[in-house]
């Protein structure tokens, strides 16, 4: 049987390519989107700076839900002091170091910023115990500091031993110090003694009551003698038992490096996840699109197999050997470009900044593997329901109408398709309930819904149109075109088959392009009007602002208000529908003077009293939240820690500013950098104001002045460019699969056309016949894709924007007929074309 | 060469080809200088093993293939020298075709097949005559039925109707009866012979039964892409022994 199938391939290359490409573009998005998802649960950074350390033991950086994935926590969850001698003494190990991290900078004799490009700059400053841990043989010239006014540096800042510098280190204004050492190696920071250092970073029990981190370390790091690694590190997990601490060797040591590059990969797990929606179903259209026309190409020949004693069940498996065979060969460099492809996006991310350049990809066989899984049945199950009607016909009837093409649509099939549809418009009509970005993207689920719906019921109502068409038809019409509309009536079915796709191009295309636009369009929007000040001062080089700038910039006259803004994360726990969900969230850090600086539209309650233990909510999650002002919630910030917190205010601009704001009381301490990450300012507007900001950022090396209303429009945020770029392949891959079904499509009409020309009809009418039936194609096709979008898009820009239209580039339209059209018309008329190069007589002999 | 007629027409013979050969691309030599009129009124079988160039013959005859040398003339229309357009524009008004696989076109109902060469050549069908055809092949009460649901014989019948539709000076069939039971086979060829006989249409039939070609008046027999043997009012033995002698060479 399997040798039948592959002879019968062998006839019908052109059909089956479409397949294979089916097939092979299949293959590829699902391998990269499953690479992406691998990468997200396994990959690995290089321990880096802890490359000299064999055990690491650091706080859990993960929110574990049960039944789910755990929830990355970005910032720094501390470790006790104390811990570090009790590690030290355990037999085996040979040095214990408790390692602090803090912001820290170098500024150079000439006043320069020296930059550590090995380190993140908000974590650049340790203790010098802490060089110690670098991956073994990192050189270091000079001696070690000794006094607090000595600094070891990178060696890739480019100073000498012996240079005076100042140093800013944790917010504190800059002070001159001396550098005794320079270390070679590429993820060396800045080494304090470990008592400055300890200072620093405000860990000492001695400090002020502010300093919530005191008797702390970020983690720490053991070395043993050789070999005892394994059995430290079994020793270490008995000694932390029920601590939560997480004692890591090998590659896990990573993980413990920046607890930040965690969410970047759980960002990874999220961005699979989504993607995997939209590919498998846009997968599984294509394939099984490209399997129907091969299977119906090939109707004649199963019949007379049929006539000459194959059983039904042989004809179905007939067509599912073949349909893998082809399947198997398209699956290799499928697979293989969906690495490379898996590759190029990861690129893409680190330019966008949404990934540390660092986090390399992990390539394991897995994603092969489920597209192998995936892929093979899918496409078994598509051509045995494709070749269903012809297995189960009488032989004699399967060879006489395996001419025309089955009449009757199915009225299940019908009537899923509609209800389809049905279902695609009550899901558009999440953005009006949920004004956020995961309400939008309902918007392109619901497109692509309906157009699933239309591919369904699209026989009988193409039959419908066509009828009405032709009973509409004047007499005098044109042969061609009467022939076109009878073609349209009578092969319903096949021209959906090429309709429906393009409608899908279409409504994918508008929904998802424009619910990403539109959800843009609406956050710069809040942001935009939300935002009074007008300046934006940040230290991203100093790992955050020093603490007296804010009071600096107050100072500066024309200043009318100035408040810090900080972001994290938090994860929210609630209940919906008797289930406990878990979200993470970004989270604002504000202060009650925040009120002058944004403005949140403030529904109920009031910002004034973001202080102590508070939250303000926006209104989207508020109201199933049940966080009301005076309500209590309880929270995770962003180190796991658990917390409870009064909802102070509720406010509108959810979709610019987030869903929760943390007063700057309750995130103290929480956050990897204890420092304001930028102040908003707004100032009368004068000239004089603005000079004296740029003066003051002029006079602190490490300062940046940003206009927040140039900020506004030109900060796209990259999720969109990533979705903009996933629409532009899915694309590609939609309409190479249209430009394949439609040619073949056309070149199975070979006899049907040669027939025509026996009858009388001249090339020239044939090629007007098929023009006027890519023309209906084409126009009927723009419109079903715009009558499906419609609703959806009209709701989408109700919800976001207040009025019934989305926003989104104007020529997107227009562009979206032109390829319909063009693609319509290059890929009916080529094969025509050729079609009508044979003599007619023979080609009715071969085709028959 | 010429096929007497029972009346002698003064108009241009319906067929006329002149040392007409056809070299197909690789040197097959499918038609070697045949000259062969065919006047109106008469039924003229062509007979011949596969490959003895019948086919070949009818499709040069027939406008829907351009020979290599010679001349072809329908109804006194040099047809040599056109193109494809102007061929098919020749055939659809002057020519009628029957082929082995009726050659429908599944979309379009009965009626629309018959009048199709007419719609394609913006001419309006000749309504008392096509109801004419259509009662005398018995397709009456089938008129909006699509092919497929009609039985072989009456699509062949329909495709008859459709051949003659548009008034053709000459009829092409090409094995018409081949896929055909005997019963609908002597339908067909009881209907052809009188559409020659009562309406004094011209048909060129390629056929390799011998009961077949009997029916016409006049069967040439072909053999390496030449006429061999002619034979007036032949009977279907006389045929068969005559072929059966060439397939033996």
């Amino acid at each position: 049987m399997f040798r039948f199938a592959l002879r019968m391939a062998a006839h019908r290359i052109a059909a089956l390519l479409a397949v294979a490409c089916a097939v092979l573009g299949g293959a590829a998005l699902i391998t990269a989107t499953g690479v992406l998802a691998e990468s997200g649960l396994r990959s690995q950074l290089p321990p880096g700076r802890l490359g000299g350390a064999d055990v690491v033991v650091a706080a859990d950086q993960e929110y574990h839900v049960s039944g789910d994935l755990p929830i990355a926590l970005p910032e720094r969850a501390a470790v006790p002091a104390g811990l570090t001698a009790r590690l030290a003494k355990l037999p085996g190990v040979t040095l214990a170091v408790g390692d602090i991290g803090f912001p820290a900078a170098v500024t150079d004799p000439h006043g320069r910023l020296s930059p550590v490009t090995g380190e993140d700059p908000a974590a650049a400053g340790h203790g010098w115990s802490s060089a110690k841990l670098l991956a073994g043989g990192a050189r270091v010239e000079g001696r070690a500091p000794s006094a607090p006014a000595e600094v070891a540096v990178a060696a890739t800042t480019g100073l000498s031993v012996g240079d005076r510098v100042r140093v800013t280190a944790n917010g504190r204004a800059a002070t001159a110090y001396r550098v005794s050492a320079l270390v070679h190696a590429p993820d060396a920071g800045i080494y304090f003694t470990d008592g400055r250092a300890a200072e620093l970073a405000a860990r000492t029990r001695t400090k002020t009551a502010g300093a919530t981190r005191a008797g702390t370390v970020d983690l720490i790091g053991l070395r043993t003698r050789p070999g005892a690694t394994g059995q430290v590190a079994s020793a270490v997990r008995t000694a932390v038992a029920g601590t939560g601490l997480r004692v890591l060797t090998g590659p896990d040591r990573g993980t413990a490096v920046a607890p930040g590059a965690g969410s970047a990969r759980s960002l990874l797990v999220l961005l699979s996840g989504s993607l995997a929606g939209i590919v498998l179903l846009i997968t599984g259209f294509v394939t099984t699109g490209a399997l129907g026309v091969a299977i119906a190409g090939q109707r004649r020949d199963l019949a007379l197999l049929r006539a000459v004693g194959a059983t039904p069940r042989q004809i179905r498996r007939l067509a599912a050997a073949q349909s893998t065979a082809v399947a198997a060969v398209a699956l290799a460099p499928g697979i293989a470009l969906g690495y490379v492809l898996a590759d190029r996006f990861r690129s893409l991310l680190v330019h966008q900044d949404v990934l540390p350049a660092r986090l390399p990809l992990t390539f394991g066989p897995f994603p092969a593997l489920a597209t192998v899984l995936l892929l093979i049945p899918a496409v078994r199950i598509a051509a045995r329901c494709a070749a269903w009607r012809t297995s189960r016909m009488p032989a004699t009837e399967a060879v006489a109408e395996s001419r025309s093409e089955p009449r009757v649509p199915s009225r299940p099939r019908t009537a899923a398709g509609l209800l389809l549809m049905a279902a695609s418009g009550v899901l558009s009509g999440t953005p009006l309930l949920q004004r956020t970005a995961l309400g939008a993207s309902a918007t392109s689920i619901a497109g692509i819904l309906a157009a699933i719906g239309l591919a369904l019921a699209g026989p009988a109502l193409v039959r419908t149109a066509g009828e009405a068409a032709v009973r509409r038809l004047r007499p005098g019409v044109s042969a061609p075109t009467w022939l076109a509309v009878s073609n349209v009536r009578a092969y319903a079915q096949r021209v959906t088959g090429v309709i429906s796709p393009l409608a899908m191009a279409v409504v994918f295309v508008l929904t998802y392009t424009l619910a990403q636009t539109t959800v843009l369009a609406a956050t710069a929007d809040d942001t935009r009007t939300g935002t009074l000040g007008q300046y934006r001062l940040t230290a991203a080089a100093l790992g955050g602002l020093p603490t007296d700038t804010l009071s600096a910039v107050r100072r500066l006259p024309g200043v009318r208000a100035a408040a810090p803004v900080g972001t994290t994360t938090v994860v929210w726990p609630y209940r919906m529908f008797g289930d406990t969900e878990t979200e993470s969230a970004a989270a604002l850090i504000l202060t009650p003077a925040a009120r002058d600086v944004l403005d949140l539209g403030v529904t109920q309650g009031s910002l004034a009293g973001l202080t102590g233990a508070t939250v303000a909510v926006s209104g989207e999650v508020a109201g199933p939240r049940a966080a009301r002002p005076g309500a209590r919630i309880k929270l995770f910030l962003g180190d796991g820690a658990p917390v409870e917190a009064k909802v102070v205010a509720v406010y509108d601009r959810g979709l610019g500013f987030g869903p929760v704001v943390l007063s700057h009381d309750l995130a103290a301490g929480h956050t990897t950098s204890a420092l304001d990450q930028s102040v908003l300012v707004r100032t009368d507007g004068t000239a004089t104001a603005e000079r004296a900001l740029t003066a003051l950022t002029a006079a602190r090396p490490g300062l940046a002045l940003s206009d927040t209303a140039a900020q506004g429009g030109a900060d796209t945020p990259p999720e969109v460019w990533v979705n903009l770029a996933v629409i532009v392949v899915l694309l590609g891959y939609l309409l190479l699969s249209i430009a394949n079904r439609l040619v073949a499509a056309t070149a199975q009409r070979r006899t049907e056309i040669a027939a025509l020309r026996l009858a009388g009809t001249t090339p020239r009418q044939i090629l007007a016949m098929m023009r006027r039936e890519a023309g209906v194609i084409a126009v009927t096709a723009l419109a079903a894709g715009l009558l499906l979008s419609a609703l959806p898009l009209v709701l989408l820009g109700e919800g976001l924007l207040d009025r019934p239209w989305p926003a989104g580039p104007v020529w997107l339209l227009p562009a979206a007929a032109v390829t319909v059209i063009v693609t319509a018309y290059v890929t009916i008329e080529l094969p025509t074309r050729r079609a009508l190069r044979v003599p007619p007589a023979e080609a009715v002999r071969v085709g028959v | 060469m010429s096929a007497t007629a029972t009346d002698t027409a003064r108009r241009a013979p319906a067929i006329a080809l002149a040392d007409v050969g056809k070299t197909y691309a690789g040197g097959v030599r499918a038609l070697d200088d045949v000259s062969l009129t065919v006047e109106h009124g008469t039924f003229l079988a062509v007979m011949g093993p596969s490959g003895s160039g019948k086919s070949t013959l009818m499709h040069c005859a027939a406008g829907l293939d351009t020979p290599t040398s010679g001349s072809v003339r329908i109804d006194g229309r040099e047809i040599t020298g056109l193109n494809e357009a102007r061929r098919t524009e020749l055939r659809r008004e002057h020519v009628g075709f029957v082929f082995q696989a009726y050659n429908l076109i599944p979309s379009l109902s009965v009626e629309d097949n018959i009048t199709l060469p007419l719609r394609l050549a913006g001419r309006r069908p000749d309504q008392d005559w096509i109801r004419t055809l259509v009662e005398r092949v018995g397709l009456s009460g089938r008129l909006h039925h699509r092919p497929a649901e009609l039985s072989g014989g009456q699509q062949q019948r329909a495709a008859l109707v459709r051949a003659l539709a548009a008034h053709p000076a000459v009829v092409f069939a090409d094995e018409p009866t081949g896929a055909l039971d005997l019963r609908s086979a002597h339908q067909v060829l009881d209907l052809l012979r009188a559409l020659v006989d009562d309406l004094g249409q011209t048909v060129v039939m390629v056929t390799h039964d011998p009961a077949a070609a009997a029916r016409a008046h006049t069967a040439l027999v072909m053999a390496d892409g030449r006429v061999v043997e002619t034979l007036h009012n032949p009977v279907a033995s006389q045929l068969a022994a005559r072929l059966a002698t060439l397939g033996d060479r």
